[in-house]
């Protein structure tokens, strides 16, 4: 019975995932023609053309999902990908080049295992929490698997047998390993004024008021700031986007992959944007509570609630750090490296200092 | 249940072991070494030290490995051929296997006397490992951070190139 409840909470997040990688994906497409002043993918669609009268009424449904650009993106694509060709550079062994999209979709989707979806409830006499693995080291788990994502990267340029590959790789693997300094000390900030390292508890410490508990002191709001502009540069997206430049390295390190190999770089980097998301949102926006509204503990319609509490802010932040990677411009490299080295490690140190001495004289926050 | 976990993870840390040693190209076996420091993770985790697997990886596999392969891309290191002096490297093989079992042997005569109150504090959260890391290690502790710093300006100043004077 364990081993089942353990399957379907792994079954149901992983479709968590995929459904905030697929939105994600949809908001890319559609949102950044919307932005750049386009139309955006609104001509493939499903042929629908029931006989049966309950049928007919979704017609409308489906041809709003075609023109905008839902069917295009989510299913066509897909379909289209996996019937493209398999292409292998010569000179790499076939068995490396596809570790590489294989390791930077794997630690993303492993990192969901410490990440509770909904508070806790009670199903036949069992309390189920919706977190796979609940670990004493949840955060720490989250950056182990970033550091480990970095393998996926490297080996995508490597077996890419080609300059621009490996260059790219190069540049992600090095702007990868500078934000993650800033990153983690970023989150130690965050453990030291949450006096936890487990994901479910620091939700649950923020149950009570606005529930934003670190955004009332500057170091939080200044912690918020820093692990936002880390997120951003740790998926490689927005104005971080040097390892794929397009006008320099072609596509940087997926330049030799094509068809479903490639869709799965995507899929990562989705994945990813969403695991930002969540960590924000369950570190400075409680999680999901709602202000002044306590849910009733251990029902099962609570927990749904707070699991669309949690995906709507989840959403809205998915959606703001699109927005910003279609708005602004690219970095120069030198510019990035400043920031990440120069700038916001000093800064995340500083504040690390100060909230210490918040903490210890005294201000605890829970 | 554990045992079985434990004997495959067993398995695959010895498999990949001699992977590291015997892959001819210097990607595979940094890559084996990888997944050498994971399945130790593993077993870390398997033994309810979640901190341990977690650093372990975060440090080792993530941090240090990288930079390993990071360095054997950049000087694009080739495959290496076999050795040809193969009487002499066999010969050196079986000393080594030989010192090693000699050593192992030592370690399984010798009774390890773990204290109770020992593991008691080892077991466990983040939180138990901190306290006793600050208050009845704190000297091996501080000194080892102190190393690490000298080792870190000691690289600093290999690395610094004397800049040109620009005349």
């Amino acid at each position: 019975m364990q081993i089942a409840i353990l399957v379907a909470k792994a079954f149901i997040i992983q479709q968590v995932i995929l459904g905030l990688a697929s939105f994600c994906t949809w908001v890319e497409r559609k949102g950044s023609a919307l932005i750049q002043d386009r139309i955006g993918a609104n001509r493939a669609g499903v042929y629908w053309n029931p006989k049966n009268p309950l049928l007919k009424i979704f017609t409308p449904i489906v041809k709003v999902f075609g023109v905008l650009g839902v069917v295009n993106t989510l299913l066509n694509d897909a379909i289209k990908a996996l019937l493209k060709e398999d292409f292998v550079p010569e000179g790499t062994s076939t068995f490396m080049h596809a570790l590489g999209p294989f390791m930077a979709v794997l630690p993303v989707f492993l990192a969901y295992c410490v990440i509770p979806m909904a508070p806790d409830f009670e199903v036949a006499g069992y309390t189920i929490r919706m977190q796979i693995a609940s670990l004493n080291t949840g955060v720490l788990f989250i950056l182990a698997m970033g550091s480990i994502a970095v393998y996926g990267v490297v080996l995508a340029g490597w077996t890419g047998n080609n300059k621009f590959s490996l260059l790219g790789a190069l540049r992600a693997s090095a702007q990868m390993i500078s934000y993650e300094l800033a990153m983690g000390i970023a989150f130690a900030t965050l453990i030291l004024s949450y006096g936890t390292l487990d994901l479910y508890e620091i939700i649950e410490v923020q149950k009570s008021g606005w529930g934003i508990n670190p955004l009332y002191y500057p170091t939080g709001i200044l912690s918020f700031i820093i692990l936002f502009i880390v997120g951003m540069a740790e998926t490689k997206r927005g104005p971080f986007d040097m390892p794929e430049s397009e006008s320099e390295l072609v596509a940087g390190y997926f330049t030799e992959y094509s068809g479903m190999k490639f869709l799965l770089f995507w899929l990562g980097e989705f994945a990813e944007i969403a695991l930002f998301a969540i960590i924000l949102t369950i570190f400075f926006f409680g999680g999901w509570h709602i202000p002044f509204v306590e849910l009733p503990e251990g029902v099962w319609w609570a927990a749904l609630v707070g699991h669309g509490v949690l995906m709507t802010k989840v959403v809205f932040f998915c959606v703001l750090q699109i927005v910003i990677r279609w708005t602004l411009p690219r970095f120069r490299y030198d510019h990035l490296m400043n920031l990440g080295w120069k700038g916001l490690l000093p800064l995340s140190l500083f504040n690390l200092m100060i909230t210490a001495a918040i903490v210890l004289w005294g201000m605890n926050l829970s | 249940m554990e045992t079985i976990v434990f004997y495959l993870l067993a398995a695959s840390i010895v498999f990949t072991g001699v992977a590291v040693v015997a892959m001819r190209n210097p990607i595979h076996s940094a890559l084996a070494l990888v997944c050498n420091l994971i399945g130790v993770a593993a077993i870390f985790a398997s033994l309810q030290a979640h901190f341990l697997a977690t650093v372990q990886v975060i440090v080792y596999a993530g941090a240090i490995m990288v930079l390993v392969i990071f360095v054997i891309m950049l000087l694009n290191i080739k495959e290496e051929k076999p050795a040809r002096e193969r009487f002499l490297l066999l010969g050196g093989v079986v000393l080594a296997g030989f010192a090693f079992f000699v050593a192992l042997s030592f370690v399984f005569l010798h009774q390890f006397q773990v204290t109770p109150e020992l593991t008691d504090e080892i077991t466990g959260s983040v939180a138990n490992i901190g306290r006793v890391l600050f208050t009845k290690y704190v000297f091996p502790f501080e000194a080892a951070s102190l190393l690490i710093m000298a080792a870190i300006v000691g690289s600093i100043m290999i690395a610094k190139t004397k800049r040109r004077e620009v005349s």
